[in-house]
């Protein structure tokens, strides 16, 4: 584990040395702030746009951040030729993939907090209230939804070997995911043969990302999602986090690594 | 020819000038957008009214606490929600069965899902109603000719907020950029008559609202007849507070002619018609 | 004499696309040992297949047949470069990094304990001389700096078995006299150093033994008294053996 933590102590080190974040952070409390001081109506109490604009420039920022970041790591790694030294050493590909995985996943994971935070700050001023436990499940449900979008990332970043297509191909991915996810099978319905059947096996193999999507629950105040099915989400994003490594995996273990 | 780069620049430059010079004053023409005098319509052109219909279903989301169909959810006929509301018509039962879209889960993954989304059919209350409002004031901005924006949202902020100043100002501002529109002056009638008790300017705005309506082409007449009883209705309760009458019966007749439940109305009629005796005329005036 | 290096048989093929994925042959059937204590040239024109024998050791790219292994372990096995250390020919470090954190880094990987990693940073920037610049960014230092941080990178672990890729590659010659005393000083110490140069006269001076590779094949192998034997120096020898007859420079 050691190599691992390692590996993605690094990671961490170059998001918060990059501008990236901070750029982003920057945008969304501007927009947020900005939206806040908005007067409608000269009502002072509304809030809830204000954490619905918050909440999505969260998720667009967050999904940026682990999408970019993990998209070059292992491109950078081979274009850098940093790669050589490290598998010189005790260091399997495996390692690399996990620990590549760990430090986009925590170095996201600190960015979420510091985010959250923010978001709390921000609509806790203006409404007085701090629901904790409605944040922390948004919070690590967000980060769950992450996890299988950084392993899938990293899976992307194997084959494809500019940044750029990973990270284009794997925004448009989790875009559709997240607005048809829930939708396809209805979707399905309405189509002929064979797009029905394809659209149908479609929607029962990909990861359903919609489900981490706590926004609503946050934005209108509708208290806690039950915590067996937080824990069953988690599980089932475990799976594809856990699918999408290994298929990274299968991937990188055999790629030959010229000097 | 031997150019130095730095005199190519000038002729360049000078080129841009004389050619800008010459097109600005047709270029002016070439779209509408550029002749737009809000921010919105300068960055959006025409597709800012495809925003504002958004940002009115949002204030009508955040009515239902999310709970709202998607497009993929939604059957035909099933828009109305906030415009019944804002027209003080509580939802029926059926309605709330209609609100039933989710249904049954079509399988494990829809039914997992649920736990995940808004699934209750819930209405703001308790002065929460204030959420719409930002959504109605950028559908406003986006789309000045949308009358549904400036009515509903008058309504929240009489009726459920008790503003209602703020509700005559969006009305006014409504009524500015949609001067013909009787929807409007119906909704501004009520803010006097029913918030403010000033009967007078009431009626002045009401019946303005019948006059714009009568100038409407017979066949949006006909589509549009609710509001219209709405309106003589409403002069008509509005004259018999008066004590105006025979006023009262002749705007409450006329209601009777458009409205479905004209028995109701005649009840109307006639507890006035007890209450004035013998003032009642026995035909109705011309309304105009 | 114990065999730390050793490859049998090694061949490594692949499918060109300059050849129209043709299969070429990178190595035909090397058989390498190297003892330990050894300071070890490999040379070789370039494409004469030593770069892949590199690779092929340090687990870069598959062989396709024979066998390749480090202290007796295959080269397949992370665990077999636990006890090397690996200078590239370029420096190819985290730029965003200190020469400190870099080391630190590398610690970790072979799990030295804190302290232990603490003493071994600080002996190592003491040897490369770059106490002064441990806290700033690589991306900060010259190539030389560079260098040094890769060499520093490269003996963290204290590794038995030391493989340089041109070590002295662009180096000035202060910078090449520095690595001459480092490989000297490991061989003191009983390490094992196998490199790669095209500086034929530095071969010379510091290998106990050379290789000498060309076309994928072993073409000669022996002490540099050996191998020079009946020629003028390394360099002649070398070019007899590769084929060039006359040296095309004067």
């Amino acid at each position: 584990m050691n190599k691992i933590f390692a590996l993605a102590g690094v990671v961490i080190k170059e998001l918060y040395r990059r501008k990236d974040f901070y750029v982003l952070f920057v945008l969304t409390a501007l927009l947020t702030l900005a939206a806040g001081a908005v007067n409608f109506f000269h009502d002072d109490k509304i809030v809830r746009y204000v954490k619905d604009i918050c909440l999505l420039l969260i998720w667009v920022s967050a999904l940026v951040i682990s999408v970019v970041t993990t998209a070059r790591q292992i491109p950078a790694e081979r274009e850098a030729r940093t790669i050589f030294p490290l598998l010189a050493k005790p260091v399997s590909r495996w390692h690399v993939i996990v620990g590549k995985f760990l430090g986009c996943w925590l170095a996201t994971g600190v960015a979420l907090v510091v985010f959250y935070f923010f978001f709390a700050a921000i609509t806790g001023s203006k409404e007085q209230i701090w629901p904790w436990g409605a944040y922390l499940e948004a919070v690590w449900m967000h980060w769950v939804m992450l996890a299988i979008v950084i392993a899938m990332v990293l899976l992307g970043s194997i084959y494809f070997a500019a940044p750029s297509s990973t990270s284009t191909i794997t925004i448009i991915v989790v875009g559709g995911v997240l607005l048809l996810g829930t939708h396809l099978n209805t979707i399905a319905l309405q189509q002929p043969q064979p797009m029905q059947s394809i659209l149908a096996t479609v929607y029962f193999l990909m990861p359903h990302l919609e489900w981490y999507d706590l926004r609503d629950f946050v934005v209108y105040d509708m208290g806690l999602v039950p915590v067996r099915a937080v824990a069953l989400a988690t599980l089932y994003g475990a799976v594809w986090t856990a699918i999408f490594l290994l298929l990274a995996w299968f991937g990188f273990r055999r790629k030959s690594l010229n000097t | 020819m031997n150019f130095s780069p730095l005199s190519l620049l000038v002729v360049l430059l000078a080129l841009a000038f004389t050619l800008a010079t010459n097109l600005m004053p047709t270029a002016g023409n070439w779209s509408q957008r550029a002749k737009s005098d809000n921010l919105f319509g300068m960055v959006f052109g025409d597709g800012r009214k495809l925003f504002a219909n958004h940002f009115f279903t949002m204030a009508d989301v955040y009515f239902h606490s999310g709970y709202y169909p998607s497009v993929f959810d939604q059957k035909s006929g099933e828009e109305k929600e906030i415009i019944s509301a804002s027209h003080g018509r509580k939802e029926t039962e059926e309605d709330e069965k209609n609100e039933d879209f989710l249904g049954r889960p079509k399988d494990w993954i829809d039914a997992f899902g649920r736990n995940f989304r808004i699934t209750r059919h819930t209405h703001l209350e308790n002065h929460n109603e204030r959420e719409i409002l930002p959504w109605l004031r950028l559908a406003a901005d986006l789309d000045p000719n949308k009358i549904e924006t400036y009515t509903v949202g008058a309504f929240f902020l009489r009726e459920h907020l008790g503003r209602a100043d703020q509700a005559e100002a969006f009305l006014r501002e409504g009524l500015r950029n949609n001067p013909d529109s009787a929807e409007i002056l119906f909704e501004l009638g009520r803010v006097y008559h029913e918030s403010n008790h000033n009967l007078d300017r009431a009626r002045n705005v009401w019946q303005l609202g019948v006059k714009k309506f009568l100038l409407r082409a017979p066949d949006q007449q006909k589509e549009d007849k609710l509001l219209f009883e709405e309106l003589v209705a409403n002069l008509g309760r509005l004259e018999d507070e008066a004590g105006n009458y025979p006023a009262a019966i002749n705007w409450l007749r006329a209601a009777q002619k458009v409205s479905p439940a004209p028995d109701a109305l005649q009840r109307q009629i006639d507890d006035i018609q007890k209450k004035a005796g013998a003032q009642v005329p026995a035909t109705p005036a011309k309304l105009y | 004499m114990t065999a730390i290096l050793r490859t049998e048989k090694l061949r490594v093929e692949y499918r060109s696309r300059e050849m129209r994925q043709q299969t070429k042959v990178a190595l035909a059937g090397l058989d390498l040992e190297v003892g330990a204590g050894e300071v070890f040239g490999f040379l070789g024109p370039n494409g004469a297949g030593k770069t892949t024998t590199m690779n092929i050791l340090l687990g870069f790219v598959p062989l396709t047949s024979g066998s390749a292994s480090l202290f007796g372990i295959d080269v397949r096995q992370p665990i077999a470069r636990q006890r090397i250390g690996y200078l590239p020919e370029l420096t190819y470090y985290y730029k965003f990094l200190t020469a400190e954190e870099l080391l630190r880094f590398y610690a970790k990987i072979f799990g030295l304990a804190r302290h232990e990693a603490d003493q071994r940073i600080a002996e190592l920037l003491k040897l490369v001389e770059l106490e002064h610049a441990a806290k700033r960014p690589i991306k900060s230092y010259s190539k030389g700096m560079q260098q040094r941080v890769g060499l520093a990178q490269s003996l963290i672990n204290n590794p038995d078995l030391l493989i340089l890729d041109e070590p002295t590659s662009g180096l000035d010659p202060l910078g090449r006299m520095k690595v001459r005393e480092i490989i000297q000083r490991l061989k003191e110490q009983g390490k094992t150093v196998f490199f790669s140069s095209h500086e034929l006269g530095e071969v010379e001076t510091v290998c106990d033994r050379v290789a000498i590779v060309h076309q994928g094949e072993l073409k000669a192998v022996g002490t540099v008294a050996e191998i020079t034997a009946g020629h003028e120096n390394l360099e002649k020898a070398f070019l007899k053996i590769v084929g060039v007859q006359n040296s095309p420079l004067p």
